[in-house]
């Protein structure tokens, strides 16, 4: 299983590395989709490994939620000219795959040198990259969809942990992580079109939020 | 499952608000906040519940009635405010919708009996206040909205793993059995809890990540803020309290909850100094507050458990009825700035003196409830750290105290105000006059409290 998770876990990386040189909203979206259900799949080959059935009803939940349902919801929220292209970057897009790389590296050194001798296990730095990714997709731009996909990176990482390390986690509560999240991503979408439709420049801060 | 009745009636209101029709939602709201709190009241005098799902002690018991007492406000001064509101977001009967939701999702968070769920309930709040903070359609509410999802969410991504963590260090996530139960890894679920309690300080406005709050407080709607600051900062410090409890044989987490509240007490006193605007100086404010209430948690010593509760519910009353205050000035003078503000005892004189009495009760001056939480408090820093952390708290107290003042005093008493203006509404003056006399009251049932931390019953 161990493999399994490692490729996945790899997987994970490569996409968030992606998604941070990828300007096309579109194909973010989708990237995200794609990670995703590659967390399904290694939920459900887990869970018949394990024989644990809360395992492969969360697998279905993933692939249903995150592989589809969050994925379309925010196409079909975008619009017209963001669907196309980000605006503009914070952090040059070469600049920011090196920083992408370096944190996996920070999260390397970071979990060999203090949790593995809690953990004991060899792979855990993988999920503490993910979370140091979607962070930094987060600060690294402007666009509210990609900050949306970056917070839900950090989740995927938190669904890949607990299927792998804590497989027998009540299913109720990863249960009502997921509805959480479908409600984040539901008033995020609210909130995210009415401010592309008002705001005109989210760089720029409002006299009122200094200080 | 009569305690789980208060969080029944917002559940019933929202059904209501469903129907799309004003006067029905505001109807529905009123009913269930009122019989939402006669149904936590009547449930201190029942014994605490442990269940599967529930674990309701003392501490659980005055968090449901203080929700349901500001829910029930925040409701009736809505009625009067809302039409102030130029270009809402959403309709009347949808505002109630969510603000219903919202009560139903804290008072579900102060009453569950698993870690998991209290962190599902708190992220619930987020999903059913974020529209409440954007209603007044502007970009800089917008804008503000959408700082809270992504900042909170964010923070509680870290409790979630903490969560987990603690779960991988316990093996189970019910906190009646947590407090009896031991870790397998006393490390693992040191690491745990410190995420979980930085991630609830998150919701809760404390530094360093309290950096959504001044702009949420400072730009969503007189209701929203003084429900905000009233009681969800206080029901994610709830949470944070839930895991110092269930890790109370570990010093280093009470210490590590404690510098995040001296530092968040330091940082917001010295922010509210250079202050522009009202409503963002209050955010200021409660930052300040919740400050001092995290560290009594922290101490959890009986003397300084007691302050922290006494503080959170005076604070409660005399917070909402300031931002409720507020709200009133700013529809009248429709601007946020301080130096704009002049003479408001000329124009409106029971908000005025409701002001005045509301900001001496927030920054704990006698003979409100917020002086007994914050002197006990201190009494406690005193007893546990010294003369010279006690002396530079107060110091930082009087700091805010001083700042805040001064200005509430300078827009209130100056005399240059222009009494034209004049308007003094019934229910918008009514509201923030019962709760700043509420905040007084507290002093008075500080026996009372005493007594459901003790026993978890008032027989």
């Amino acid at each position: 299983m161990k493999d399994v998770y490692l490729i996945v876990g790899f997987l994970q990386i490569v996409f968030v590395i992606f998604m941070q040189w990828q300007v096309y909203l579109r194909k973010i979206v989708i990237t995200f989709a794609l990670s995703s259900a590659a967390i399904a799949v290694f939920l459900f080959v887990n869970g018949t490994y394990l024989n644990s059935i809360n395992l492969i009803i969360l697998a279905f939940l993933t692939i249903a939620v995150r592989g589809v349902f969050i994925p379309y919801y925010m196409l079909k929220k975008l619009k017209a000219p963001y669907k196309d292209r980000e605006p503009r970057n914070v952090i040059p897009t070469a600049l920011s795959i090196v920083i992408s790389l370096f944190l996996v590296v920070v999260a390397y050194v970071v979990y060999n040198f203090t949790l593995y001798d809690i953990t004991y296990v060899k792979a855990g730095s993988i999920p503490i990259a993910l979370i140091l990714q979607g962070i930094f997709l987060i600060i690294s731009r402007n666009n509210a969809f990609i900050q949306l996909i970056g917070y839900m990176v950090m989740e995927n990482s938190l669904f890949l942990l607990a299927g792998y390390m804590f497989p027998e986690l009540p299913l109720i509560i990863e249960g009502g992580i997921l509805l959480d999240l479908i409600g984040v991503v539901m008033i995020s979408g609210i909130v995210m079109r009415l401010r592309e439709d008002t705001v005109s420049n989210v760089i720029e801060e409002f006299e009122e939020f200094k200080g | 499952m009569i305690y789980l009745l208060p969080s029944f009636f917002p559940l019933l209101a929202s059904v209501f608000c469903i129907s799309k029709n004003d006067k029905i939602s505001e109807f529905s709201s009123v009913f269930a906040s009122l019989a939402s709190i006669a149904a936590s009241i009547y449930i201190i005098f029942m014994k605490p519940a442990v269940s599967w799902l529930l674990y309701i002690d003392g501490f659980s018991k005055i968090m449901l009635v203080v929700i349901s007492i500001i829910y029930l406000t925040t409701i009736l001064f809505s009625t009067t405010y809302i039409k102030h509101v130029s270009k809402p977001l959403l309709s009347k009967s949808s505002y109630y919708l969510f603000l219903n939701l919202f009560v139903l999702s804290m008072l579900l968070s102060v009453s569950l009996n698993n870690l998991g769920f209290i962190w599902v309930g708190i992220e619930a709040t987020t999903i059913t206040s974020a529209l409440l903070v954007a209603i007044d359609n502007d970009e800089a509410s917008l804008e503000s909205s959408w700082r809270y999802i992504i900042i909170v969410s964010t923070g509680l991504i870290m409790s979630l793993i903490g969560v987990m963590l603690i779960y991988a260090s316990m093996h189970t996530l019910n906190i009646s059995k947590l407090l009896n139960t031991s870790p397998l890894d006393n490390k693992l679920f040191a690491i745990g809890a410190a995420l979980t309690i930085a991630g609830f300080s998150t919701k809760a406005g404390i530094f360093p990540m309290h950096t959504w709050l001044p702009d949420v407080h400072g730009r969503s709607i007189a209701p929203v803020s003084a429900i905000f600051s009233s009681v969800l900062l206080p029901t994610a410090l709830f949470g944070v309290y839930r895991v110092i409890e269930i890790s109370s044989f570990m010093n280093g987490i009470k210490m590590f909850s404690f510098i995040l509240g001296f530092s968040t007490v330091a940082f917001a006193s010295i922010f509210l100094i250079t202050q522009k605007f009202y409503k963002r100086m209050f955010a200021y404010s409660s930052m300040e507050n919740m400050g001092m209430i995290l560290m009594g948690l922290a101490i959890d010593t009986k003397y300084a458990l007691l302050g922290a509760v006494i503080l959170i519910v005076s604070h409660a009353f005399a917070k909402s009825s300031a931002f409720y205050t507020t709200g009133n000035i700013l529809s009248l003078y429709k601007t946020r700035n301080v130096n704009d503000i002049k003479g408001l005892i000329n124009t409106i004189p029971f908000g005025a003196y409701s002001f005045v009495l509301s900001s001496l009760a927030v920054t704990g001056a006698p003979p409100f409830g917020t002086f007994l939480g914050e002197m006990l408090i201190l009494y406690a820093v005193f007893v546990k750290f010294g003369l010279v952390l006690s002396l530079l708290i107060l110091l930082f107290l009087a700091v805010a105290f001083f700042s805040l003042n001064y200005k509430v005093s300078k827009m209130s008493f100056s005399t240059n105000g222009d009494s034209s203006k004049r308007k003094d509404e019934v229910m918008g003056s009514f509201v923030p006059i019962l709760n700043t006399t509420l905040a007084f009251l507290t002093i008075f049932a500080a026996g009372i409290i005493n007594n459901l931390l003790n026993t978890g019953v008032i027989k």
